[in-house]
């Protein structure tokens, strides 16, 4: 019989480059915010259709990792993509790793 | 000598002008209007001869326009100064105005290259790029600008060296399209850190010996231990921070890093031929922009690999001195000393000598 309960989530959010060339990551676990609808926000994300990144010069790149019991996702997207559901998955994840 | 900065339309009314007096700058303005867009500016240079004869030269200008993107991330965002305006009273658009105009003067000044593209591109920037943005970039057509989230980052455009940095990836595009990844993308960095550390020392009128050649000075708030993001001067030196860390960038060849993050560490890599840079301006002495700064713009301009390697770029500067300064010369010397100390040999030189393996 199949788990009916929601997938649980560790998610990473790496972010490099910029003209400062630092790196920052978040990391969060659905049960850090049990609130956030974890498993809508992962699954509107368009994981399969991520373009290659093509450089701009000094953009942000991002690499967004979300580990589900079930199933593991990984992306890599230039700045410049993190729109929608992508920038609103990211945006979740900064506030919930906040200290 | 007064310098004036002329619009198009005003370079439009002299190249009308029927009077002998001015025949000669009313021919280069009629040479400017047809030789380019309507947005073409210029400068005119008046002086007195040694007769005492009113003399007005025509020579290149910036066409500046200062954009607002009013913390939106929509570009371009609205006008809020266009050339020859008066300042708008906001620290950030005005920095931008005048930082691109730094820019402009070193290229046109010391290498004879007039804007970006080498004829006449209007300089386009847009200030107040999103929420807390803590970056600055060019995005292909124009830089933007951030305002720093106010805990790290101060307004991105604080620095000349920043505005310097990115006009700089604009020019790499028109010239060198060096790829922004692995070898060939921290080489693009790294023009764009030299010709950063450039824009302000011939700004600041600093020699070798006087340049911070930092990049970032003053992006930092209080709160962050380090004096910018990077140092051409001593990689790996210009922060170390409880919360981010310690500078990374490796000054030779050794301590290159490998990584998959930030298109292969194009910020970090860049370490190795900016130090390369600085020693060979080092060297030379005197200021920068002159003689290792002209090596460097003549290789940028010469044909090179979009891929290239840093042993490539290496062999293209050693070309460079050695067409402009002749083989035996104190230059070609420099350059290769230079890289030499970083650990990087000149693919297909003759390196000679001092360079242990």
């Amino acid at each position: 019989m199949a788990d009916a309960r929601p997938d649980t989530f560790s998610i990473s959010v790496v972010r490099t480059g910029g003209f400062a060339g630092l790196r920052r990551e978040w990391r969060v676990r659905s049960s850090d915010a049990p609130d956030v609808d974890w498993p809508a926000l992962v699954e509107a994300c368009p994981w399969d259709t991520v373009a290659p990144p093509s450089p701009v010069p000094d953009r942000f790149v991002w690499r967004i990792e979300a580990d589900g019991a079930r199933r593991r996702r990984r992306a890599t997207l230039p700045d410049e993509r993190l729109t929608g559901s992508w920038r609103e998955l990211v945006d979740q994840v900064k506030s919930a790793a906040k200290p | 000598m007064v310098h004036g900065i002329v619009p198009p339309y005003l370079l439009a009314r002299i190249a009308e002008l029927d009077d002998e007096r001015f025949a000669r700058a009313a021919r280069a303005a009629r040479r400017a209007l047809q030789y380019d867009e309507p947005r073409r500016a210029a400068r005119l240079n008046f002086s007195l001869d040694a007769s005492d004869s009113l003399v007005i030269e025509l020579a290149d200008g910036p066409n500046r326009t200062i954009f607002d993107a009013r913390r939106s991330e929509t570009l371009p965002g609205v006008i809020v100064r266009k050339e020859n305006a008066e300042p708008t009273g906001d620290p950030a658009a005005d920095e931008a105005y005048d930082g691109l105009g730094a820019t402009f003067a070193l290229y046109s000044e010391v290498y004879d290259r007039n804007s970006i593209d080498g004829v006449g591109l209007p300089l386009d920037a847009t200030v107040h790029y999103g929420v807390d943005y803590d970056n600055a970039f060019w995005d292909g057509d124009r830089m933007v600008f951030g305002d720093g989230d106010g805990e790290i980052f101060g307004r991105f455009t604080a620095s000349l060296s920043v505005i310097g940095h990115e006009l700089a990836h604009g020019v790499t595009q028109y010239t060198a399209a060096l790829e922004y990844e692995g070898q060939s993308g921290a080489l693009n960095e790294s023009v764009s850190d030299v010709f950063g550390a450039l824009v302000e020392q011939y700004s600041l009128e600093q020699n070798v010996e006087k340049a911070s050649w930092l990049i970032g000075a003053g992006l930092f708030t209080d709160a962050v231990e380090g004096e910018a993001l990077r140092s051409l001067k001593a990689p790996g030196t210009a922060y170390n921070d409880d919360v981010l860390g310690t500078d990374p960038q490796p000054a030779h060849m050794r301590d290159y890093v490998e990584t998959d993050d930030d298109n292969g560490g194009v910020h970090i890599n860049s370490g190795i031929p900016n130090h390369a840079f600085y020693l060979v301006a080092a060297a030379l002495g005197g200021n920068a922009w002159e003689r290792a700064g002209l090596v460097w713009y003549d290789t940028v301009l010469s044909p090179l690999a979009p891929r290239s390697t840093f042993a490539q770029f290496a062999e293209a500067t050693v070309r460079a001195a050695a067409t402009r300064y002749g083989e035996a010369s104190t230059e070609v010397d420099a350059v290769r000393a230079g890289w030499a100390g970083v650990g990087v040999e000149a693919a297909g030189a003759n390196l000679d000598g001092g360079r242990t393996a």
